[in-house]
């Protein structure tokens, strides 16, 4: 069922070597030895340092407004600041105190692992096994149409795509209670966003709706990368379409994957857009998530210091995922 | 990264820069509002009265003004009444506040006072004034810090339930006079097909408006207005919890949403009385002229309102309302703080006061003699005259406190609709966020 | 037929009605988003399943005059400026990266592409404050600067790893013919990469379009409000006028998913190539 098509010759490259997308951090470490440029005598010195003149916008660019406030918030999280008298005073680690004995802090970390968690089974998972369906389809037509159908929402801003649930969850003019109640499962109809069980979970599924299909799309364009030859030489063999997909297609998939998952968790972390949309944080602050408590504890509470210091643990956080992503796939390389 | 020695270069150079930048700012020119004001340059606003229909007074006001000072350019910034609290913030934090810029009163006004950013008028606007004058001396005092006058106040505003009166006849009830009449209402309300009481609570505030109104009927006044100061507020008075359980009664038995309020707009209950669905809605002076715009099918015959009737026995104010004038502060640290003063006297004549006061846009102003029964709609006039026939208003409960108390109290009462707290646990996170705020 | 070929037919036939199921679950609240731009405030708040009565624009018509057309030339202007300076930047310093040898290369390349792990959240406050100190808080020049510097690193990993593997012979080439850098840069390398520079540019778009947060806290007024936080604003603004709503969201979507459509092709073959070589 999974059976692989031939690769066409506009997606194959002859001569190339079917090497699947390099990860974010193998892009920083490896240059391959064949591919350093080599030294051009006599121009080198000066040549080199005009070389910086190519990189010196985007240093400069990055240095200030990214990397500075980077250091910037570090420093105003070990402040105290009063936005009315404009005022600040140094109080040490006491905002990280505040922060480890806050339960809607925990609650809104929570809320991100839970994020990150699902976003990780549909819009990982989920979009591998969607992409390795539709790549398995014969027509090329079905398989277009498919990947740019489920890509519609993607390109929804989130705003957009929040409203538009938001409208669909409500109790009474909403579409899903409606829904619910013309197919008999009237006794189902809740309020989705208004109840503190059912409101993180619908603003997630929201979010996966609106995500999976540019999932989808990427690794349908990394199952493309992987000859034909594979699937049929396996299919020979005797093995049938569910093992060809779990010992071909997801161990070779496995940079795209790598990927994904390093920008699904990432993407989870940093949620703000679509909570602020739905929900603003409530009922009772159970929606809340570090971007969206940042906020809050920052513009409405007025406690600039404290938001600095959720932001630094945001920040640690997406670290060590982008370094255990490094770890990870320093041990493993795909080659075919 | 591979260079530590750079990267720990570029992190030192860049929290001395960090650093220099924390250094206390230079000083500001103190505004002079009492100076002959030279008409031209820019002059900036932030309003409250950001939409339909409320834009096109300060927008009618400003093309006006320019064309009688032609080298006068004004620049409006109008948020909503939801939105104008972000933008608010964002705009002190960055110090980038307009030239003038809307207020409540209570501890929202309070912070800019002690700011120093709320420009002390008390030499154009106190009592015995002649721009004095012309406000109600108690809407001037709402704006009054340690016997100065910061505030202009541009209109009144205070909370009651809108009603159908054919809704009412429909279902056979009387105007309640008691809390439990209220309540007792409701059933034959829905029997009669109505939606007793239409509520949305999704922006967290419509709830604390029920709260600090049953706040006011159960808690003794001078309990209350200790417990709005951090430093000596205790709320332990069992005023409270009863408030909360009448609270918890009024959102189970008399309205729909029920538990799921949260998720429901504030407008989309607005638009439940206005279209006849349902029977009632607590709402401000302000919201009632857009209640009854045409096409809607509640008319201006039809629409009734009477104040929260308080319970039997009540312990606290039963004749308090609660609401607050509203109002706008001149930037102390303004270059134009004179022309802003001559502005917001020309936006506080008589003529313009009753304009405002008259639909569509129907916010009462405090200047004396705006809002007759001429120039206002029927509910607009009666709410006013009850307004001011109180025996004290009560400022909303997320205003008056301080941020970390008005937030607790926000949670807090979403819980209670959705029911994942008590009211005992709800005063334990207020007291709670209190300590914190100490 | 043999039981594994029942079997597969009865596969297939899971596989399809999932396949269009899901088609159905994204098109359907699609659908109903345009439907209801067309429906009165009454017929909304009435039925949600039923057909508009009719097909006027009367509700585009206000949304686009409550501020739509303003929101709409912001999200045009930010966009296109942003994806110019952006993918400009990021070719450059791409290039520099990848052809050029430069001193403390790897770290450089560490640092542009460290960027990606910083969240804009984190940034948020210091940002804010710096803007202001500029005098640039609220102005169109603000989300200009920071669509462009939070993008540069991932548009720089993109270029880089599509530009990584062009073969050296066409610099050498280049060289012996006596161009200058500047030149094989734009005549030469920039139009061979136009297939992940076309995707680059797309990616852009799609974020810059629909960014939220940074559009949220550096502006006011209506003169520079993009899209998404124009929208918002017409919510609140325009509270019980719902079906206007919906028409300036139908209004905010569209036309990233025309440019989608009609470049389908480039962007997955740019995706393709730039990540597969």
């Amino acid at each position: 069922m999974f059976a692989q098509r031939t690769t066409t010759p506009s997606e194959a490259r002859s001569g190339a070597s079917y090497r699947l997308p390099p990860t974010v951090t193998e892009a920083v470490v490896t240059v391959p030895r064949s591919r350093r440029p080599r030294p051009r005598g006599n121009r080198s010195r000066l040549s080199r340092i005009a070389g910086l003149a190519w990189v010196l916008p985007a240093l400069v660019v990055l240095g200030v407004f990214v990397y500075l406030p980077l250091v910037q918030n570090f420093v105003f999280s070990t402040q105290e600041s009063d936005i009315y008298t404009g005022t600040q005073q140094f109080v040490g680690l006491a905002n990280y105190e505040k922060l480890l004995g806050d339960p809607i802090f925990w609650s809104a970390f929570g809320n991100n692992v839970l994020y990150a968690v699902l976003s990780i089974v549909f819009q990982v998972g989920g979009a591998l096994i969607l992409a390795a369906m539709i790549e398995s389809l014969r027509s090329s037509r079905w398989r277009k149409a498919l990947r740019a159908i489920y890509f519609i929402p993607s390109a929804i801003s989130l705003t957009v795509a929040g409203l538009l649930f938001y409208f669909i969850y409500e109790p009474n003019l909403g579409l899903l209670n409606h829904l619910l109640s013309t197919v008999g499962l009237g006794g189902l109809a809740q309020p989705w966003l208004g109840q503190e069980s059912t409101a993180m979970v619908s603003i997630i599924a929201m979010s996966q709706w609106q995500g999976f299909g540019y999932c989808t799309l990427l690794f349908a364009v990394a199952i493309q990368r992987i000859p034909s030859e594979l699937y049929e030489a396996a299919s020979l063999d005797g093995i049938g379409s569910v093992g060809r997909f779990f010992h071909i297609t997801v161990p070779l998939v496995r940079e795209m994957t790598g990927l994904m998952m390093i920008i699904t968790i990432s993407g989870a972390f940093q949620v703000f857009n679509e909570v602020m949309v739905m929900t603003s944080g409530g009922p009772n602050n159970s929606t809340q998530v570090l971007a969206s408590w940042l906020y809050r504890s920052g513009f409405v509470r007025n406690d600039f210091g404290y938001a600095a210091a959720i932001a630094t643990v945001l920040f640690i956080v997406t670290m060590i995922v982008a370094l255990a992503q490094l770890w990870y796939t320093r041990r493993r390389r795909v080659e075919f | 990264m591979r260079t530590p020695r750079t990267l720990a270069v570029v992190t030192a150079a860049a929290t001395a820069l960090a650093l220099a930048g924390c250094a206390g700012g230079t000083a500001q020119p103190v505004a002079d509002i009492s100076a002959e004001p030279d008409f031209s340059g820019e002059l900036s606003i932030l309003t409250k009265f950001g939409g339909d229909p409320l834009e096109a007074y300060f927008e009618d006001l400003a093309a006006e003004y320019e064309q009688l000072h032609p080298d006068v350019k004004l620049e409006l910034i109008q948020e909503t009444d939801q939105s104008i609290k972000d933008k608010t913030k964002t705009l002190t934090a960055s110090g980038a506040l307009p030239d003038i810029f809307f207020t409540w009163t209570g501890n929202w006004a309070q912070n800019f006072v002690r700011g120093g950013i709320a420009a002390d008028l008390s030499e154009v606007i106190a009592p015995g004034t002649e721009w004095g004058d012309t406000f109600g001396e108690a809407s001037l005092s709402a704006f009054e810090f340690d016997g100065k006058y910061y505030g202009i106040p541009l209109y009144n505003n205070g909370k009651f339930m809108g009603y159908s009166k054919a809704a009412f006849q429909a279902a056979g009830v009387e105007v309640p006079t008691t809390f439990e009449e209220l309540i007792g209402a409701c059933g034959p309300l829905r029997d009669a097909g109505y939606e007793p009481i239409a509520f949305g609570n999704k922006d967290g505030w419509p709830a604390l408006h029920y709260l600090q109104q049953l706040f006011a009927h159960n808690v003794p006044s001078d309990v209350l207005q200790a417990d709005f100061d951090p430093e000596t507020a205790k709320w332990d008075d069992p005023g409270y919890a009863a408030a909360l359980e009448q609270f918890g009664e009024l959102v189970g038995t008399c309205t729909d949403s029920g538990k799921g309020t949260n998720g429901v707009l504030y407008t989309t209950a607005q638009e439940a009385l206005g279209s006849g669905r349902a029977a009632m809605y607590y709402q401000e002076v302000l919201e009632f002229d857009s209640i009854t715009v045409e096409g809607a099918k509640v008319t201006t015959e039809d629409f009734g309102i009477f104040p929260l009737p308080a319970a039997e026995g009540a312990a606290g104010d039963p004749a308090a309302i609660e609401g607050s004038p509203e109002g706008y502060f001149i930037n102390a640290k303004s270059p134009q703080a004179a022309l802003a003063v001559d502005f917001m006297r020309f936006a506080t004549s008589t003529e313009h006061a009753q304009t405002l006061s008259s639909p569509p846009y129907g916010q009462p102003s405090t200047v004396v003699g705006a809002v007759t029964e001429e120039t206002s709609s029927k509910a607009v006039f009666e709410g006013i005259t009850k307004v001011n026939e109180a025996s004290q208003l009560v400022v909303w409960l997320d205003t008056v406190t301080v941020p970390e108390v008005a937030d607790a109290w926000l949670a807090g009462g979403e819980a209670l609709i959705s029911g994942s707290a008590t009211p005992e646990e709800v005063l334990e996170s207020v007291r709670a966020a209190n300590d914190d705020a100490k | 037929m043999n039981r594994i070929g029942f079997v597969g037919a009865i596969a297939r036939v899971f596989v399809w009605s999932f396949l269009l199921g899901l088609v159905l679950v994204v098109l359907y609240p699609l659908l109903w988003m345009v439907l209801n731009g067309f429906k009165t405030n009454a017929e909304l708040f009435g039925n949600p399943f039923a057909l508009p009565l009719q097909f006027g624009w009367q509700n585009y018509v206000d949304a686009w005059n409550r501020g739509v057309s303003d929101y709409l030339t912001a999200s045009v202007l930010v966009t296109i400026t942003s994806t110019i300076t952006t993918v400009f930047i990021s070719a450059w310093a791409a290039y520099g990266l990848t052809r050029v040898r430069m001193p403390f290369g790897r770290t450089i390349s560490g640092i542009i592409l460290g960027g990606l792990m910083l969240a804009p959240a984190v940034a948020l406050v210091p940002l804010v404050r710096m803007f202001q100190a500029m005098g640039l808080y609220n102005t169109f020049w603000a989300l200009l600067i920071l669509y462009t510097a939070f993008r540069i690193p991932f548009t720089t990993f993109l270029i880089r790893s599509y530009m990584i593997d062009l073969p050296r012979e066409v610099d050498e080439a280049a060289e012996v013919d006596g161009a200058s850098r500047w030149t094989a840069f734009w005549l030469i390398i920039l139009p061979m990469c136009r297939p992940i520079i076309i995707s680059t540019i797309l990616l852009h778009v799609l974020f810059a379009w629909n960014e939220y947060l940074f559009a949220m806290v550096f502006t006011s007024g209506t003169t520079i409000q993009t899209l998404p936080v124009g929208l918002t604003s017409l919510m609140s603004k325009h509270g019980t006028d719902y079906p206007v709503v919906f028409a300036g969201m139908v209004v905010a979507a569209l036309p990233v998913i025309v440019l989608f459509f009609v470049s389908q092709r480039h962007f997955v073959k740019g995706l393709a190539e730039g990540m597969g070589k």
